[in-house]
């Protein structure tokens, strides 16, 4: 059956792309593939949610749909139109829920995919570049290759001074807090505990890529002697840890966690040094780990290092949403983002 | 009770004993036994116990509850796996054969699904459990059989099936970020949120069906008889098979929605206890609910001490588990005394 | 007292097995069921056990209806003694004799003093005292099958049923059993057994009951009803009869 299904895919593929499309000069993705860019490119499919995101924000017309529609409350943070686009499902991660057929019909001229480089996604990515005829660009999703991302993206789309210029917010805004973090010395830098799940005992391991702005400033994960993804770890272990900053998405730990009495003798919870990361319309530490990381890396220098970092953040929020969300934020919606509440 | 079962016996509370103090004496934090009987003579005799106060929040607060919620999910499993392996006259049956952990898996799934709180949840996977049960008792039931044992053994399979499908469904479409990682952690098993709210609605059906299915060991001997012996012998099978997969159900229940799926306790420990007090129900269903409680305890004592990370239960009891069915497979008819 | 059966339709839903069956069985007397295989004889022993529904008729016991007893009740007054059969645990011979006793107690009640005085009675009784701590499934058929035996007396009940009591057992242990199963009419009890042998019927039953394709064919003290033709009739085959010479006592072949 599969078979049947690729050789007429491939054939419609050949059949509709050879005679139309006008191609532009081959660019290199991240993963080094050259992928053979159309000249025109007006229509791009995004294989996962950091992809969806990374191209919602460069150039949102050019988004064909997202990978899952956003929540009713997460759409008023997000420009006019946003959510208007449906909904097309994933085809790469867990559970690919796109249907090829779909794929096709929507005929994108690009498919872009942000995330892990390696094996199994080049492969991936050349199966259905095979199958569909639909060139199929891989970028790195890692926090620290995010302007290089955005540079690719222009490249790709053939828009370079635009991905110029969210190349330069993105290395301005890392220059800016790297440097003041490089000051700080080691014994200064917090011990953190990132916290999720509803009981607050799922954590990311060390380099894993949920806790990866949290590394990237120079904090020291507890749970970062072992490399790898997610785990689960118990109470006991946490106490023994005894973080000085707990960093959580889930507002309804934040809340039980300061008056939990199990937890009370944490360091964390002594001082109060609880931080409930906004997560409107995307989270600010993860939930994807894509661009949407780049406000909260000011959020995050903040609350790890508040001597170093005065800034005030409703300026910095509200210029970032324009340019990346493309909505204005009034008051009321500011502090109702900060607030960190769904 | 002879002579010769009690020795059996008494391993059986040795084990779980021994389980208790090797709980209490490791763990990640730096808190041992010897603080516990510090902290408990202290309590006694009215004074501070010197003990650094996270050490007794440690000792009292985590280890505590969830070594109690550890030798009652234990005992529960392996006192419903003897009832159901002397009701269903195989000793390879287990507690999740009529469907109560995957009714309860479900419950549990869709809690997380919809984003219930804890309590809630564990509601949830219980009302799924019994669910299960109920809907496989109903459906063999209507169906009128020469052999009832046998189709309800099939009718429980198929339920099962049925409902490993919907929990597949459930984490198909579940968040892949939030809600999928819980899932598949709560389904491989794991005790490491426990706190003492988790152990309330524990207790209680734990309780209940643990005195039931004690309070009706002694007819179990009978039980496991053909259905027409049975009868002839004075015994009203049909609502005491009730009764005891009622009872064994609930505390099946109980113990998915703490601790989810937590294979192979209720097939392993009635063997070893069998090893040890022989194959009367009257002496098996005690030398069970003991030893289980022991063999879990250990158990997850590993899981939460070995690495800085949780190792899933489930795993655990699957390294020990596996083998040994295997051993029992290769020399079955010995193991049946 | 008597177990009776009165105008008894016979069998499974959807198939009938046997019709207008009429038996009737005293304490103090032996009666054996003959028939050819599929004829009814074990439907018709369920039924009068009360593990079988009739389909239509009664059956009394002590003059009340067997429906109206419970199963607790009706265990007092009769017991039923299966044929041997390969066990899936391995209880000791004392524990299976103690399930005898169930119906003197409560659902939750453990075996008492008296209890075990009875089980011991039972075994000695039968000769098997000695097999008391073995386990069940290390025993020989003809064993088993005395330990069976001894649980249905153990019920201290007013009749016992036997399902062909020696249809597993080898020839010495067939005389064996049956020469306790003539014992227990000696002490008051009311035995109803059924057997392919025409010859056990011969030697232990006071009254015969031959039912052949679910009818009755002939009923009555043994000694006249049991003959050559009536067996004839009743499988369908030719049957021999020996005669021994010295004491005149009868035995049957098959033709």
């Amino acid at each position: 059956m599969t078979i049947n299904r690729r050789t007429v895919l491939y054939g419609l593929a050949t059949g509709l792309a050879a005679p139309r499309i006008a191609w532009a000069a081959p660019v290199s993705d991240n993963a080094g593939r050259a992928i053979a860019v159309p000249q025109k490119v007006e229509r791009v499919f995004a294989a996962g949610p950091p992809a969806a995101i990374l191209l919602y924000t460069f150039a949102p017309e050019l988004l064909l749909g997202w990978t899952r529609r956003p929540a009713p409350a997460e759409c008023v943070f997000l420009g006019a139109g946003a959510c208007d686009k449906p909904e097309v499902g994933r085809l790469t991660g867990r559970g690919n829920t796109t249907n090829l057929e779909v794929l096709l019909n929507l005929k994108p001229d690009l498919i872009v995919d942000v995330g892990t480089i390696n094996n199994t996604y080049i492969s991936l990515a050349d199966r259905v570049q095979t199958q569909t005829g639909i060139p199929y660009a891989l970028l790195d999703g890692r926090f620290a290759a995010i302007a290089a991302t955005y540079r690719k993206l222009g490249e790709l789309t053939h828009r370079q001074s635009q991905g110029e210029t969210f190349a330069k917010y993105a290395e301005s805004t890392v220059a800016t807090i790297k440097a003041r973090v490089d000051q700080i010395p080691q014994d200064k830098r917090p011990r953190v505990y990132y916290a999720r799940g509803p009981r607050g005992l799922e954590t990311g391991l060390g380099g894993s890529i949920n806790v990866e702005t949290i590394e990237f400033l120079g904090a020291r994960n507890v749970a970062g002697d072992r490399k790898g993804g997610m785990a689960t770890v118990s109470v006991e272990q946490i106490l023994a840890w005894n973080p000085d900053v707990i960093v959580t998405i889930e507002p309804a730990f934040a809340a039980s966690v300061r008056s939990d009495t199990v937890w009370a003798t944490i360091s964390a919870v002594k001082t109060g040094r609880i931080y409930l990361s906004p997560r409107l319309p995307f989270g600010w530490v993860d939930f994807p780990p894509s661009v949407n990381r780049l406000i909260g890396l000011w959020w995050l220098a903040k609350a790890l290092y508040p001597d170093q970092f005065p800034e005030d953040l409703g300026p910095l929020a509200r210029d970032f949403y324009r340019q990346f969300y493309h909505v204005d934020l009034t008051g009321a919606q500011l502090d109702r983002v900060l607030s960190g509440q769904n | 009770m002879s002579r010769s079962s009690v020795p059996g016996m008494l391993i059986a509370l040795a084990v779980l004993i021994a389980a208790l103090l090797f709980a209490f004496t490791v763990g990640r934090y730096p808190a041992g036994l010897g603080d516990l009987f510090h902290v408990i003579a202290a309590k006694l005799a009215g004074r501070p116990s010197g003990v650094p106060h996270a050490a007794i929040d440690v000792l009292l607060r985590i280890r505590g509850p969830r070594v109690l919620a550890a030798v009652l999910v234990g005992s529960a499993l392996a006192i419903a796996g003897a009832a159901f392996q002397g009701l269903f006259r195989n000793p390879l049956v287990s507690p999740d054969l009529l469907g109560a952990s995957s009714g309860a898996a479900l419950g549990t799934v869709l809690g997380i699904y919809f984003s219930l709180g804890a309590f809630a949840i564990e509601a949830t996977a219980f009302a799924g459990g019994l669910a299960a049960v109920g809907a496989v008792y109903l459906i063999g039931s209507a169906m009128r059989a020469r052999d009832p044992i046998l189709l309800l053994v099939l009718t429980g399979v198929v339920i099962g099936a049925l409902l490993g499908a919907g929990v597949g469904l459930v984490k198909y479409v579940a968040d892949p970020y939030n809600q999928l990682p819980a899932m598949t952690f709560w389904l491989l098993g794991s005790l490491a949120a426990t706190t003492a709210s988790d152990l309330v609605p524990l207790v209680g059906p734990v309780a209940l069906g643990t005195l039931v299915l004690l309070a009706l060991r002694w007819r179990m001997n009978v039980m496991s008889l053909p259905d027409e012996e049975a009868r002839a012998l004075g015994v009203p099978t049909g609502p005491l098979r009730i009764a005891i997969i009622a009872a064994a159900t609930l505390v099946t229940s109980a113990s998915v929605a703490t601790a989810g799926i937590v294979g192979w306790v209720g097939l392993v420990v009635p063997h070893i206890a069998r090893t040890l007090v022989g194959p009367d129900f009257a002496r098996l269903v005690l030398a069970a609910a003991l030893l289980g409680g022991g063999f879990l305890l250990a158990i997850d004592t590993v899981a939460r001490t070995a690495t800085a990370t949780e190792i899933p239960l489930g795993i655990l009891t699957a390294l020990v588990g596996t083998p040994f069915f295997i051993w029992l497979l290769a020399g079955m008819a010995k193991t049946w005394s | 007292m008597i177990l009776s059966g009165h105008a008894l339709t016979i069998g499974y839903s959807g198939h009938v097995v046997g019709r207008s069956l009429d038996v009737t069985l005293r304490t103090g007397e032996v009666l054996a069921l003959l028939g050819p295989n599929g004829g009814g004889k074990t439907t018709l022993l369920k039924t009068l056990l009360g593990l079988l529904p009739p389909r239509a008729g009664e059956v009394r016991l002590a003059e009340r209806p067997l429906s109206a007893y419970s199963d607790r009740e009706r265990a007092r007054l009769v017991a039923y003694v299966p044929q041997s059969h390969a066990a899936t645990f391995a209880f000791t011979v004392e524990t299976v004799v103690l399930m005898g006793r169930t119906a003197h107690g409560n659902l939750f009640s453990r075996p008492t003093a008296a209890d075990r005085d009875a089980a011991a009675g039972a075994l000695a009784r039968f000769g098997i005292a000695e097999l008391r701590e073995r386990p069940y499934t290390e025993l020989s058929g003809g064993e088993r099958q005395l330990v069976l035996l001894a649980r249905a007396l153990a019920q201290e009940p007013q009749f016992i049923v036997l399902d062909e009591p020696t249809a597993s057992l080898d020839f010495g242990n067939q005389g064996r059993v049956m020469g306790e199963i003539r014992a227990l009419k000696a002490s008051g009890h009311g035995v109803l057994f059924t057997t392919h042998d025409p010859n056990h019927a011969m030697r232990i039953a006071d009254r015969v009951y031959l039912l052949r394709q679910g009818s009755r064919i002939a009923e009555g003290v043994t000694g006249t009803t049991l003959n050559r033709p009536q067996l004839e009739a009743l499988y369908g085959a030719p049957v021999e009869l020996i005669t021994d010479r010295d004491d005149g006592r009868t035995a049957f072949l098959p033709g």
